[in-house]
């Protein structure tokens, strides 16, 4: 914080504004009419493109921090130590399948799994339950199967998307001491609120509370990811895109930046992967399903509260590599 | 336990977005932005801002009471960024003039004479509904799906869509076009057919219109394409829904 406030420079920015201003008005009479309603127009696109992702993914994160409260106030610490194993495959595994039990997004997973972590949930567990809960959940199942079919895509999207989130939490299991990987507010040596003598109603109105903060917390990351995501889809033409996008390793590459690109709930994604039948071959749709929901640019902006920045780094890389390969082998071995 | 204010500035903002979704849903302007069968869950969106909003006042209410029992202990301070950063969606939905996806969404988004999109079993379905009933999307899936395409020349089409004009297309043509939007205006992209009708003068950029007349079955850029030969265009308000859910 800086509290020293030298008396000159009110002043000094004033004559800033005043300047700037003049720079401006000077400039913009020079610009022709014509970039003002290209203007107007690229902000209209950005408003609606940006309000279709918050609208979008609002009551999804509302979901998930509602979930993250109630885990606070509902589950100890020994709870969650009972049911997960600290053996590495085996914690991995359970991490993965835990979105049967948590059905969330990945807007929603990741302040739950930042609750689990203080909960004391082993990282491996977490992390694998990061990647895996936003595709291997119920809702997602019902969603793919609506869209493709109880088919080939539905088992691929599904069986890979587990392997990816258990191998990457393998990865994390090496790492023995926490603190190297998740950001220092998680350590959850931190003292903990009991909240077992509380009635049921008190307990209600702290899950709430804690609902609030979460949103805000995370509301920020995905503000500023739909932000970023809405600019990047406003000036970069996504027709182009999809232009370059033949052949099977482009198409793999185009499907996966579009996959971040986009930013659309994992929930509904497979709609419009849908539209890319067709025009993209198996291994690159798939590629699509399995790789946008792990990462896009607002979780991202998310993990990053949640992780240090190294580990952010292995999060993205190992399911982009993964899921490369998995699309450039379909290509290749047919499909 | 964070500041009062910051929890007072929580619950205003809670609130105004609860207002904002409230109003769009109101109004009818949540399907501007999002597929209609997401409604329930910004409904549901709505219903838990507000409650989320009135447990904050409750929590700030109780908190100045407490105060002035005994002297108030520790406070973390919350960082304030986190909040300002929220009311971002806000300033974009009260300061930009609300307007659905439009032709100046084509430089980005392009725009396709083709459907690839939906299961294949829907095209089916769509010989059995009057031709007249068919949008922009059947049409385009039909043509899509069928091979033999002459035998939808002669039908007749009533379609709903905003004017663009392409200069790749022929003289006294134009195209009838439509967003499709299968999860949220992000994922938008536009679908047309060529009209052809006399008087293109009459007739924006942009504006909403519904082309009656039949169908003749051209080929642009190598693909079948359902071109309109409008017997009437006419002026239409913008349809409550003015994207079309597949």
């Amino acid at each position: 914080m800086q509290n020293t406030t030298s008396p000159t420079r009110p002043s000094k920015n004033l004559i800033i504004i005043i300047a700037v201003a003049v720079l401006i008005i000077t400039a913009s009479s020079m610009i022709p009419a014509t970039f003002f309603s290209w203007l107007a127009d690229r902000l209209n696109v950005f408003a609606t493109v940006f309000l279709g992702i918050f609208v979008e993914a609002v009551p999804y994160l509302l979901l998930g921090t509602l979930a993250s409260g109630l885990v606070e106030v509902f589950l100890d610490r020994d709870q969650i130590a009972r049911w997960v194993s600290k053996r590495p495959v085996a914690a991995s595994v359970s991490g993965s399948l835990m979105g049967i039990i948590f059905p969330v997004c990945e807007c929603g997973v990741v302040p739950l799994t930042r609750r689990l972590f203080k909960k004391g949930l082993p990282l491996s567990a977490g992390i694998s339950f990061l990647l895996a809960a936003p595709v291997l959940n119920p809702i997602v199942l019902f969603s793919t199967a609506s869209a493709f079919g109880w088919a080939d895509m539905l088992f691929w999207r599904f069986f890979l998307s587990f392997i990816i989130a258990v191998t990457v939490g393998l990865v994390f299991s090496i790492e023995k001491d926490s603190s190297n990987v998740l950001q220092t507010v998680l350590d959850s040596h931190e003292h903990t609120h009991s909240y077992k003598d509380l009635s049921v109603i008190e307990k209600i109105r702290q899950a709430f509370l804690i609902t609030v903060d979460e949103f805000f917390d995370m509301g920020r990351y995905l503000v500023l990811g739909t932000t970023l995501a809405a600019a990047l889809q406003t000036f970069i033409s996504q027709s182009t895109l999809l232009a370059i996008g033949s052949g099977p390793i482009l198409s793999v590459l185009v499907m996966l930046t579009l996959a971040v690109l986009l930013s659309i709930c994992s929930t509904v994604d497979s709609f419009v992967a849908l539209g890319f039948v067709g025009t993209f071959s198996f291994g690159s749709i798939l590629s699509f399903l399995v790789f946008g929901p792990m990462v896009d640019i607002k979780s991202v902006m998310m993990y990053t509260q949640v992780f240090k920045r190294r580990a952010v780094f292995y999060i993205v890389a190992i399911p982009l590599m993964m899921s490369m390969l998995a699309g450039l082998l379909f290509n290749y071995l047919g499909k | 336990m964070p500041h009062r204010l910051t929890r007072s500035l929580q619950g205003l903002i809670l609130l105004g977005l609860c207002i904002f979704f409230a109003s769009k849903a109101i109004n009818g302007q949540l399907t501007w932005y999002i597929n209609a069968r997401f409604i329930p869950l910004t409904l549901f969106g709505i219903l838990f801002l507000a409650i989320l909003a009135q447990t904050v006042f409750a929590e700030v209410r109780r908190s100045r009471a407490e105060d002035d029992e005994h002297e108030h202990h520790h406070e973390h301070q919350h960082s304030p960024i986190g909040l300002w950063v929220m009311l971002i969606p806000l300033l974009i939905g009260v300061l930009i003039p609300p307007r659905p996806l439009d032709s100046s969404a084509f430089t980005s988004k392009g725009l396709n004479t083709n459907a690839p999109l939906v299961s294949a079993e829907s095209s089916a379905q769509l010989f059995e509904t009057e031709s007249e009933e068919r949008n922009i999307l059947d049409w385009l899936k039909l043509f899509n799906y069928n091979s033999d395409v002459a035998q939808f020349s002669g039908q007749q089409a009533s379609v709903i869509g905003f004017v663009y004009f392409d200069e790749a297309l022929g003289e006294n043509q134009f195209y009838v076009s439509r967003f499709v939007v299968s999860c949220c205006a992000a994922d938008g992209f536009a679908i047309a057919m060529p009209v052809q009708w006399n008087d293109l003068t009459s007739l924006e950029q942009d504006s909403w219109v519904q082309v009656k007349g039949t169908i003749e079955a051209v080929v642009i850029d190598d693909r079948n394409v359902p071109l309109i030969v409008a017997e009437s265009v006419q002026e239409v308000p913008v349809p409550e829904r003015p994207y079309l859910f597949p």
